[in-house]
């Protein structure tokens, strides 16, 4: 399966990089929202009434910038290859093997985005607890792959489905641990990643319960973007 | 001429009506955002300079009100002026070839990027009363379309010369350094000297004049803001009837 899957991941990496100036925003957002709207993050976090540390919300910029950046891609791998993928999979690659190559080239760039924002993350303020910084930041980019393809899989208009990512982004970020003195939405979809990497950006390790449950999100999101890219590969009859 | 054009304009605004999702969340959006913003912040006093060297003392939680709104229709408007184009250069070619000329498509197109700018203006300005009253509320108006009527154009410009995902992440990147750091007096008392050169810089100024003075000094932002927009509009239709045109 996997013999089969790469390759086709690897020229459905190189449909979405194709344009430079994609590649350039995906390395340059990441450090940007790390290294310049971190620098601010700490003052708004105070302004809206959480206890968030200037440490902390640097390490909570980065997860936001991989989860924005992999939700965006995924939303668009499966709207706009909607059509390309049926005929891919009719013609013999198989529903199943379209989506793994889906999944698993979404992995690999979210992968590099996760890596940019935990390398200027590290460089630029250090980090207590790298491997951890490095997991949950990850974990975000994996939640948001599932949501993005999600969106991807129901919505076929461009315009709609990115204005809806943009919505769940908003309420996820504002409802964030420690950004908000406000409990209105408390579940929300990278809460537990946001614990690790709040405690991970401050130096500090983090329960058993923060770890399983971005575990169980980050899984079921991958679970359903897989199902998502399945569903739009799946020919119709 | 006209009555293609008014055709042109009448089926791009059918098309849009066919997706009431896009309508819903051109409302959800901005009402979300801005009253999530002022509902989170606390009333932190803080001080800001606003054109003409006037220095007002405010809070957080009214700049934060007034400054998300200013974000919001930014990149909701460019995020239309993206796909809307987008659409254009997949469509707008046959109707070319078909007789129309280049202009009248592009007329069509602009307008309906026009009406969700004067709708995604609307909601931010009706939510925004909702919950702080502006000192001046002609100003702080006339500035949030003039972000929108901007970025609606850089979107449009992104989504003519841009594949889709670069132009989305082009548009994220520059609402959120131009707004949603260098201008935003939450961060700074005044924007810093090189924050002139980015397009928010006077309508944003205009904006938090209208929001926090109760007299105008903002002669200057609204004329630069007119020239911004006078520059991308004419490169907006320039490139989409050269884009459109069909040689041969």
């Amino acid at each position: 399966m996997l013999s089969v899957a790469l390759p086709t991941s690897t020229a459905f990496i190189r449909e979405h990089l194709r344009a430079p100036l994609t590649l350039v925003l995906l390395v340059a957002i990441p450090v940007f929202f790390v290294l310049i709207f971190a620098s601010v993050l700490g003052e708004f976090a105070e302004a809206l009434g959480g206890t968030l540390a200037s440490q902390s919300a640097t390490a909570i910029s980065a997860g936001w910038a991989a989860a924005f950046l992999s939700g965006t891609l995924a939303f668009f791998q499966v709207s706009s290859s909607r059509a390309a993928d049926r005929r891919l999979a009719a013609a013999g690659l198989g529903p199943v093997r379209v989506a793994v190559s889906r999944i698993v080239a979404a992995l690999a760039i979210g992968i590099t985005v996760s890596a940019v924002a935990f390398l200027t993350l590290w460089l630029r303020s250090g980090i207590g607890h790298p491997f951890h910084a490095a997991v949950a930041i990850f974990t975000f980019a994996a939640i948001y792959i599932g949501i993005g393809a999600l969106i991807g899989a129901f919505v076929k208009g461009q315009l709609e489905g990115s204005l809806l990512v943009v919505l769940v982004f908003s309420v996820d970020a504002f409802s964030g641990p420690q950004m908000t003195s406000n409990g209105l939405v408390s579940v929300t979809p990278t809460r537990n990643a946001a614990n690790l990497l709040i405690a991970a950006g401050g130096g500090q390790g983090s329960p058993g319960g923060d770890w399983i449950g971005s575990a169980a999100v980050a899984l079921g999101a991958l679970a359903v973007a897989l199902a998502a890219f399945w569903f739009s590969a799946r020919t119709r009859t | 001429m006209l009555l293609r054009a008014r055709t042109a304009t009448a089926m791009a605004f059918r098309d849009q009506e066919r997706r009431p999702l896009v309508l819903i969340l051109l409302v959800i959006i901005p009402a979300y955002v801005i009253t999530r913003s002022i509902a989170e912040t606390l009333p932190t006093p803080r001080q800001i300079g606003l054109p003409g060297g006037v220095v007002v003392t405010t809070t957080m939680r009214d700049l934060h009100g007034a400054g998300m709104g200013g974000l919001v229709v930014a990149f909701v408007v460019a995020l239309v002026g993206v796909f809307v184009m987008q659409s254009a250069l997949e469509g707008d070619r046959r109707l070319v070839l078909a007789g129309y000329r280049p202009g009248e498509t592009v007329i069509a197109r602009l307008l309906v990027l026009s009406a969700a700018m004067a709708l995604v203006v609307a909601v931010a300005a009706i939510v925004t009363a909702l919950n702080f009253t502006a000192a001046s509320w002609l100003p702080m108006i006339v500035g949030l379309a003039l972000i929108g009527m901007i970025y609606g154009a850089i979107g449009a410009l992104a989504g003519a010369v841009l594949d889709k995902l670069a132009a989305t992440y082009l548009i994220l990147f520059l609402v959120m350094t131009d707004l949603g750091v260098v201008q935003s007096p939450m961060f700074h008392t005044t924007p810093g000297s090189l924050a002139v050169l980015l397009p928010g810089y006077a309508p944003s100024r205009l904006m938090y004049e209208g929001a926090f003075s109760a007299s105008f000094h903002a002669g200057g932002e609204l004329a630069l803001s007119f020239a911004w927009l006078a520059v991308l509009s004419i490169g907006v239709f320039f490139l989409l009837r050269r884009a459109v045109r069909v040689s041969g």
